[in-house]
């Protein structure tokens, strides 16, 4: 694998792609991506022999955000990439490129209700058939987080007491990008 | 899939479908499958869990991070004390703890002690399910030893909870370190007569040999990691592949096979024992003095908004615990990715066409811990 040519794959599959501190984070790159692009990542991903280790739901405002996890045998490359759900909480499946993701998903269905489009067998694999309905990993309304408040927000060089007191505060996004 | 049960246009055949579990004993927990039967051949397999689930994601998120420390041990209890260690290092990542050195070979020592008495549990049980019952009594004796050794110094002989944020909870003695090493001499002894009584054994031979061979890429495909992946000839073990805590310091191989199948996977983990025992005489020889605890660790540990993962190897493959913060001390969401979860999700395709006495087999040879997958 020749990581110079899978990161310029990856900015024409994805809108943002960032590499993290492993050290921190425990992941090396981060990519945001948009919903029509996640078939082709996937395929693109398995062309250079990374293997799933997972896919989850987080839920947050605007919506439902999904997470797919990969890593390579070779080197050390763990790359999480991220897309929304769209208006009917629906996502293409990826369970046909990686068999793996067949039961992630249905598992996705069960505790988040995330619809995969096309997924050969979309039935309850954890939750018992009566509880379809149950989503149990829905947050309360009073619960749930604004997107931009479960970012990483860059060090700050003075404590300020502003973003964890306020994290859906607008203003604070870009001003923090503007300092980075 | 769909279940078909109807008679085949050919007469003389019919399909019928066969429930294997929830209380099957080759399961090793509450795991039900369901065969798609055409004589004595299984041309369709469903998996079904979720008897035994206990939402611990959803528990995780409305504790401290810290308190859920005891939950991890739930999920694999055979791997407790490396679910431990992949939720510290995962807490002392986010928060920027740094880990005394002490702790780290205590953390190394106890893991692999771990790891060895998994493997143990597994080689008995899987023989069980082939047939053979004496090699369990003898695994379980070996067993015995390690579980004794960790009694004194967590405090119980199953669901550790002995690793903290930014430490362990208590300091091993001389008495642990003696008991170790006459455990290492122990088992290295026993190691010829499990290859006589066992290994080289032409019944174990005619079950494993050739079946359900597995390749690199169908392992990629669907995640499989750990000694299955080993099998296929991939040398990859997160603990040399992403060094964590203090494994960069020892010298260990990473045992492979080439063929994939259910043989290959059986001795990937057979010679993974001895490589343990490797590990702990190292660390044993070079156990250093100090605390066994991080200086300063708050009492409320609040997690700075964003997403970690730790990953460790845990005795089936590899673990990784994914956390989404808020900024509180409250984790947003928790995912556990467990390795047999991901391991099991071949066995439809793997198993389709399989005598069921070669079911049990392949199925076996995943080494399989049910808790963790319905997690």
């Amino acid at each position: 694998m020749d990581i110079n040519n899978v990161k310029k794959q990856w900015q024409t599959l994805a809108t943002t792609v960032e590499a993290v501190d492993y050290a921190v984070s425990g992941h090396d790159y981060s990519l945001s991506l948009e919903r029509d692009k996640v078939r082709d990542f996937a395929a693109f991903m398995l062309e250079e022999g990374f293997y799933l280790v997972d896919l989850m739901a987080v839920h947050v405002t605007p919506a439902i955000e999904v997470v797919y996890q990969f890593a390579h045998v070779e080197t050390r490359c763990r790359v999480l990439a991220r897309a929304f759900v769209d208006d009917n909480v629906e996502m293409p499946t990826i369970s046909d490129i990686y068999q793996g993701a067949n039961w992630h998903e249905r598992e996705t269905r069960d505790f988040h209700g995330v619809v995969f489009i096309d997924h050969p067998y979309l039935h309850p694999l954890i939750l018992p058939e009566e509880d379809v309905e149950l989503k149990p990993l829905l947050k309360a309304e009073a619960k749930l987080k604004d997107v931009e408040a479960i970012r990483r927000q860059p060090p700050e060089p003075a404590p300020e007491p502003k973003p964890k007191a306020k994290p859906e505060a607008k203003p604070e996004p870009p001003k923090s990008q503007e300092q980075s | 899939m769909s279940m078909n049960v109807e008679v085949l246009e050919d007469d003389k055949h019919h399909r019928y479908v066969l429930n294997m579990g929830p209380q099957h004993p080759s399961t090793h927990g509450v795991l039900r499958v369901l065969l798609e039967l055409e004589g004595e051949y299984a041309m369709n397999l469903l998996p079904v869990l979720g008897y035994g689930h206990r939402c611990h994601e959803k528990i995780a998120e409305f504790k401290p991070a810290k308190s859920f420390m005891p939950n991890t041990a739930r999920m694999d209890y055979l791997g407790a004390l490396i679910y431990n260690h992949g939720f510290a290092q995962l807490l002392e990542r986010a928060c920027g703890i740094e880990v005394p050195e002490r702790v780290e070979y205590i953390r190394v020592i106890t893991s692999e002690l771990n790891r060895i008495q998994s493997h143990l549990l597994w080689y008995g049980a899987y023989l069980l399910d082939l047939g053979a019952f004496t090699p369990i009594m003898y695994a379980f004796d070996d067993r015995e030893h390690i579980l004794d050794i960790l009694e004194d110094v967590t405090g119980s002989r199953l669901t550790y909870c002995y690793f903290r944020v930014g430490g362990v909870s208590k300091d091993i003695d001389d008495k642990f370190v003696t008991s170790t090493r006459a455990f290492v001499k122990r088992l290295r002894g026993r190691f010829p007569m499990y290859e006589d009584l066992v290994n080289g054994n032409v019944i174990l031979q005619n079950r494993l040999i050739d079946i359900g061979e597995l390749t690199p890429q169908t392992c990629a495909r669907y995640g499989v990691t750990g000694p299955l992946l080993r099998g296929t000839g991939v040398a990859y073990d997160i603990r040399r592949a992403e060094p964590y805590s203090i494994y960069s310091k020892f010298d260990f191989e990473i045992p492979t096979e080439t063929k994939g199948d259910c043989m290959a996977s059986f001795l990937v983990r057979f010679r993974e024992l001895e490589q343990s025992l490797r590990i702990i005489e190292q660390a044993l020889d070079s156990l250093p003095e100090g605390p066994i605890m991080a200086a300063k660790v708050p009492k409320k540990l609040k997690i700075p908004a964003g997403d970690y993962n730790s990953s460790v190897e845990a005795p089936r493959g590899e673990l990784s615990y994914y956390l989404v913060s808020d900024g509180s001390d409250v984790p947003y969401r928790l995912k556990v990715r467990t390795p047999s979860y991901s391991n099991l999700s071949i066995v439809p395709e793997v198993c389709q066409g399989m005598l069921i006495s070669d079911v049990v087999s392949a199925m076996g040879s995943l080494d399989l811990v049910i808790p963790e997958i319905d997690r």
